[in-house]
C-alpha cells in the first residue's frame, strides 16, 4: 500500500478524494472497522452505538476516503437513503456470525441497491464478512451466495473476510476499493 | 401476499431439530446477559430420548440439559435490579415442583405447599385402615363411599386406590397400611409477574396455578408464598393465564381454565371470579396490553374477543380449527395483531377482527411466539407439529394499513353491522305532528316574534357593550383579557392558534391588535400582525396563523436528529404581545414555546443542501 502510494506520487498523480458510505446493520462492526482504521493513537478504546452518523477518513492506494459511518439500528436505517446520492462508494459490513439477521443484511442490501439513486450507478461495493473469528462464522464465498451478490450486475462487488477488532482483513478489502476507484476515474494513460 | 411478503424466511438446518413441545415450553431470554436473546425450549423428547431444556441462539441449538420429568411450563425472569445486572432465573414447572436454574445450572427447588385431604375422604381412610374392616363386604360399601366425593378433589391414593381389582385392593391395604394425610398438588401453569416497575429487566415473582385450582403468588427472592387466591368459589381448574399489571401496584391475571370458562384474579383478593363463559373448550388466551380486552380461540373455530369486564364484543369464524395464537405487538407501527394458526398450515394476523397478512407455513403450527430473538426485535417462532423450528423476521418496511394489506376484511366483519335503531312512532310524537299541522301559522309567527325580540335583545346589549367599552378608553384600566396559545403539527410549519377571551360580564373591548415577535432568522411568521375585532363581553375568539421554522443554509446535521418531543432550545421562543390602539406599551405579552421539528417531516431539499455544504465535495478532484 505504502508502494501504491510513493508510486502514485512519483507518477505525478495527485490524491484522490471519495465518499465512501459503510452500511450495515446494527453491531454488525462499522464504527469498530473505521476505528481500526484509523493510526493507533488516535482510537477511541470504548466504542458506543453510534446514533445517526459519524464521519472519519483514512488513505489507501493513493485515495483519500472521507466515510460516513451511519447508525444500523431498525429506526435509523431509513435514514441510509440520504446519503446515497453523494457515495462513491459502499462498503458493507455484514455480522458472519449472526445468522439469524442474515436475511435481514440481505434484505436491507436490496432495499439499498433498489433504490433511484443508488439503482445503474457503475460505483463500488465492498461487503465485508466481518466477525470471522467467531465460532459458527461463515465463510465469505457463504455470505456472498446468502446476499445474492452474484446477482449484482451493475456494480463492481468483492467479499472479504475481516476481523474488524484486530483489523484482519480490512487493508485488502480497501486495497481492492481504492484500485476499483482508480481503475474507474484514471483510464491506464 | 404471495411476492410482497411482509416476513422474512430464516433458514434454519431442519436436520437435528425435532422439537416436541407445547406452548408453555417456550421462552425467550436474555441468557447471558449480552442483549443476545435466546430460545429456550422445554423438550418432551421422542421415543428413548428423555426431556430436555434446549438452547437456540439464533437457529443453531447451543446447549441442552436434561429434565428430570416432563415439563409443564418454563419461564425467564429476574430476581434482583442490583447493577451489574445478574443473570436471569428460569423457571421450570413439573409435576409439584418448580425448579430454578441460574446461569443453565440447577439451584432450587421449590416444591408447593401441599393440600389437605377433605373429610370425608379422611373418614373413609380411617376405616379402610382399621383391619376390622378389612373384609370384601365392608370395602365395597367404603369403596361406594369414596366414589361418591367428586373425583376432581380425589387424592391420587383413592384414585389409584378404586382403579384396582378387591384382591388387589386388600392386599395393598394390608401391606401399605399407611393413612394418606395429604396429597402432592399438581402445577398446571406457571407465569412471571413484574413487581414494581414495567421496565425489561425489573424483578418479578412466580405466579404459579395449581390443579386444585389455587393460584400461587411467589416471592423472587426467598421463593416462599406472597399470596394465594383461590381462582373461583367453583373448582375450576385453571390452563393458561396470563399476567397484566405490577404485584405492588394492581394487577390482574386472566385465567382460561378447562372448564370452559375465563376466570379474573385481581390485588388483594383471596378469590377470582368467572369472568366470562365460553361455548367450547378454549385453546389458548391472550390479553391486548392497550385495553386489556381478552381474546380466546376456541374448539368451535371461533376467535373471540371480551373487554375486560367480560362482555363480548366480536367473534369471527375460522375457516379451519385454531391451533395456537400469539400476540404480535409490532410498537413502531402502533398496531398490535393476533396471529392465529390453523390446521390448515395457515397463519393469519388479525387486528381487531380485520385480518391484514396470512402466511402459509405447510404444516400446523403447534406452537407459536412473537418476540426478540438474537438482536432482532421483530421474530416469529413457530415450531410445527413435525417438530420444525421455523423463524420468520418482520421486515422493517412491513406496513399493516388495511389499504397496502391488500385483504377484504372478513366476511363476517361486512355482515356485523347492525341496522339502523329507528324508534317507534310514540304516542306523543304523532299528538305533536297533529298540532303542528294544525296550527301552522300561529306557531310560525309566534316563532317571527321570538326570533325578532331575540335580535333586539341582542343589538341592544352589543351597543350598550360598545359604549361602555369606549367609555373607559381613556382611563387606562388594564382590559380583562385572556391571551392562550396552541401550537400543533410537526414542522417545519406549525400551525399556532392564539385564543383572545374577554372575561368581563359587561364591557366589550374593542381597537385590539396582536403581533408576533420573533427571530426571523429561526422563524417565519405568515400573519405576523392580527387586528382583532370587537370583542363581546365574554366572548373568545380564535387566530389561526402558521409559523414555519427557518433553517439557514449551513444547515447543522444535529438538527436532523434532536428528540421530537421537548423543547428545541432557547432559538424556539415566540413572543406574542397584545396591543391596544393609543397604547404605548403592550396590553399582554405571551411565550411561546416552539417545539422542535421532526427530522422526518423536513424537506430533503433542505437535506441535501445541508449535506452539501457541510460534506466534501462531490467530484472527484485531481489535485495537482
Amino acid at each position: 500500500m505504502g508502494l501504491l502510494d510513493k508510486l502514485s506520487t512519483w507518477l505525478g498523480k495527485g490524491r484522490m478524494e471519495v465518499t465512501v458510505l459503510v452500511l450495515g446493520l446494527d453491531n454488525s462492526g462499522k464504527s469498530t472497522m473505521l476505528n481500526t482504521l484509523r493510526p493507533p493513537e488516535q482510537r477511541a478504546q470504548h466504542l458506543m452505538p453510534t446514533v445517526a452518523q459519524n464521519h472519519d477518513s483514512f488513505q489507501s492506494g493513493g485515495v483519500s476516503f472521507t466515510a460516513w459511518d451511519v447508525s444500523g439500528a431498525p429506526r435509523h436505517r431509513a435514514l441510509w437513503e440520504r446519503h446515497y446520492r453523494r457515495a462513491h462508494a459502499v462498503i458493507f459490513v455484514v455480522d458472519s456470525a449472526d445468522h439469524l439477521r442474515l436475511v435481514v443484511a440481505r434484505e436491507e442490501l436490496e432495499l439499498m441497491l433498489a433504490h433511484p439513486d443508488m439503482c445503474g450507478r457503475r460505483i463500488p461495493l465492498l461487503v465485508f464478512a466481518n466477525k470471522c473469528d467467531a465460532p459458527h462464522a461463515l465463510a465469505p464465498m457463504q455470505i456472498a451466495a446468502v446476499l445474492g451478490l452474484e446477482r449484482i450486475t451493475d456494480k463492481p462487488w468483492h467479499v472479504c473476510a475481516s476481523i474488524a477488532l484486530s483489523g484482519a482483513g480490512l487493508a485488502d478489502g480497501v486495497a481492492w476499493l481504492a484500485r476499483q476507484i482508480r481503475d474507474a476515474h484514471l483510464p491506464k494513460s | 401476499m404471495t411476492s410482497m411478503s411482509r416476513w422474512l424466511d430464516v433458514e434454519v438446518g431442519t436436520d437435528d431439530i425435532d422439537l416436541n413441545t407445547l406452548p408453555s415450553n417456550l421462552a425467550l431470554v436474555d441468557l447471558q446477559n449480552d442483549k443476545d436473546y435466546k430460545l429456550l425450549v422445554a423438550d418432551f423428547g421422542k421415543g428413548e430420548e428423555g426431556p430436555k431444556l434446549k438452547v437456540f441462539k439464533g437457529t443453531m441449538q447451543t446447549s441442552d440439559i436434561l429434565l428430570p420429568e416432563l415439563p409443564l411450563g418454563i419461564v425467564g425472569f429476574y430476581t434482583s435490579e442490583a447493577i451489574p445486572r445478574s443473570m436471569p432465573i428460569i423457571a421450570v414447572a413439573f409435576s409439584s415442583a418448580v425448579y430454578l436454574y441460574r446461569n443453565m445450572k440447577f439451584f432450587y427447588k421449590y416444591l408447593l405447599p401441599s393440600v389437605d385431604l377433605s373429610v370425608h375422604e379422611m373418614d373413609v381412610w380411617k376405616q379402610l385402615i382399621n383391619s376390622e374392616n378389612q373384609t370384601p363386604e365392608m370395602i365395597t360399601i367404603l369403596q361406594e363411599n369414596l366414589k361418591a366425593i367428586p373425583p376432581k378433589i380425589l387424592s391420587l391414593q383413592s384414585q389409584n386406590f378404586l382403579a384396582l381389582t378387591l384382591d388387589q385392593q386388600l392386599e395393598y391395604l394390608e401391606q401399605a397400611a399407611e393413612l394418606p394425610m395429604w396429597k402432592p398438588p399438581e402445577i398446571t401453569c406457571i407465569s412471571t409477574l413484574k413487581m414494581n416497575s414495567i421496565d425489561q429487566y425489573s424483578v418479578s415473582c412466580l405466579v404459579v396455578g395449581t390443579e386444585d385450582g389455587y393460584i400461587i403468588i411467589l416471592d423472587p427472592q426467598t421463593f416462599t408464598t406472597l399470596s394465594q387466591a383461590k381462582l373461583c368459589p367453583m373448582k375450576k381448574t385453571p390452563y393458561r393465564m396470563i399476567t397484566t399489571g405490577l404485584y405492588n401496584v394492581d394487577y390482574r391475571i386472566t385465567v382460561a381454565s378447562r372448564e370452559k370458562s375465563v376466570c379474573l384474579l385481581k390485588r388483594e383478593s383471596t378469590e377470582g371470579r368467572i369472568l366470562f363463559n365460553t361455548e367450547e373448550h378454549i385453546i389458548s388466551i391472550e390479553v391486548i396490553t392497550a385495553d386489556e380486552s381478552i381474546i380466546v380461540i376456541c374448539t368451535d373455530n371461533t376467535m373471540s374477543c371480551y373487554t375486560k369486564k367480560g362482555k363480548k364484543q366480536w367473534c369471527v369464524n375460522l375457516e379451519h380449527r385454531p391451533i395456537s395464537m400469539t400476540l404480535v405487538p409490532v410498537l413502531h407501527l402502533g398496531v398490535t395483531l393476533v396471529g392465529v394458526a390453523l390446521t390448515s398450515g395457515h397463519v393469519h394476523f388479525y387486528e381487531g377482527k380485520a385480518r391484514l397478512d396470512t402466511l402459509f407455513v405447510r404444516d400446523v403450527a403447534s406452537v407459536m411466539r412473537f418476540g426478540r430473538l438474537g438482536q432482532e426485535e421483530h421474530v416469529l417462532i413457530v415450531v410445527t407439529g413435525s417438530g420444525n423450528l421455523m423463524l420468520k423476521i418482520l421486515k422493517r418496511t412491513a406496513d399493516f394499513n388495511s389499504s397496502a394489506a391488500g385483504v377484504e376484511p372478513a366476511p363476517s366483519a361486512a355482515a356485523g353491522h347492525k341496522p339502523w335503531l329507528i324508534p317507534k312512532k310514540s304516542k306523543l310524537f304523532l299528538e305533536q305532528s297533529a298540532r303542528e299541522r294544525e296550527n301552522a301559522v300561529p306557531m310560525h309567527e309566534a316563532f317571527q316574534l321570538e326570533l325578532n325580540r331575540l335580535r333586539l335583545l341582542a343589538t341592544r346589549t352589543l351597543l350598550d357593550a360598545h359604549a361602555k367599552s369606549e367609555n373607559f378608553m381613556g382611563v387606562g384600566a388594564m382590559e380583562p383579557i385572556g391571551l392562550t396559545a396552541e401550537v400543533e403539527g410537526l414542522g417545519p410549519v406549525f400551525r399556532v392558534t392564539l385564543f383572545v377571551e374577554n372575561k368581563s360580564k359587561e364591557r366589550a373591548v374593542a381597537g385590539l391588535a396582536v403581533l408576533f415577535h420573533a427571530h426571523t432568522a429561526h422563524y417565519r411568521v405568515t400573519n405576523p400582525y392580527i387586528k382583532v375585532p370587537l370583542i363581546s363581553p365574554g366572548g373568545k375568539l380564535k387566530f389561526p396563523t402558521k409559523i414555519e421554522e427557518v433553517f439557514e443554509e449551513n444547515i447543522n446535521p444535529d438538527v436532523f436528529f434532536r428528540p421530537v418531543t421537548g423543547q428545541a432550545g432557547d432559538r424556539a421562543l415566540v413572543k406574542v404581545l397584545l396591543l391596544k390602539e393609543d397604547r404605548k406599551r403592550p396590553v399582554l405579552a405571551a411565550t411561546v414555546q416552539m417545539p422542535p421539528t421532526d427530522p422526518m417531516m423536513l424537506p430533503f431539499e433542505k437535506i441535501q443542501s445541508g449535506y452539501q455544504n457541510n460534506a466534501v465535495d462531490w467530484e472527484i478532484e485531481r489535485k495537482n
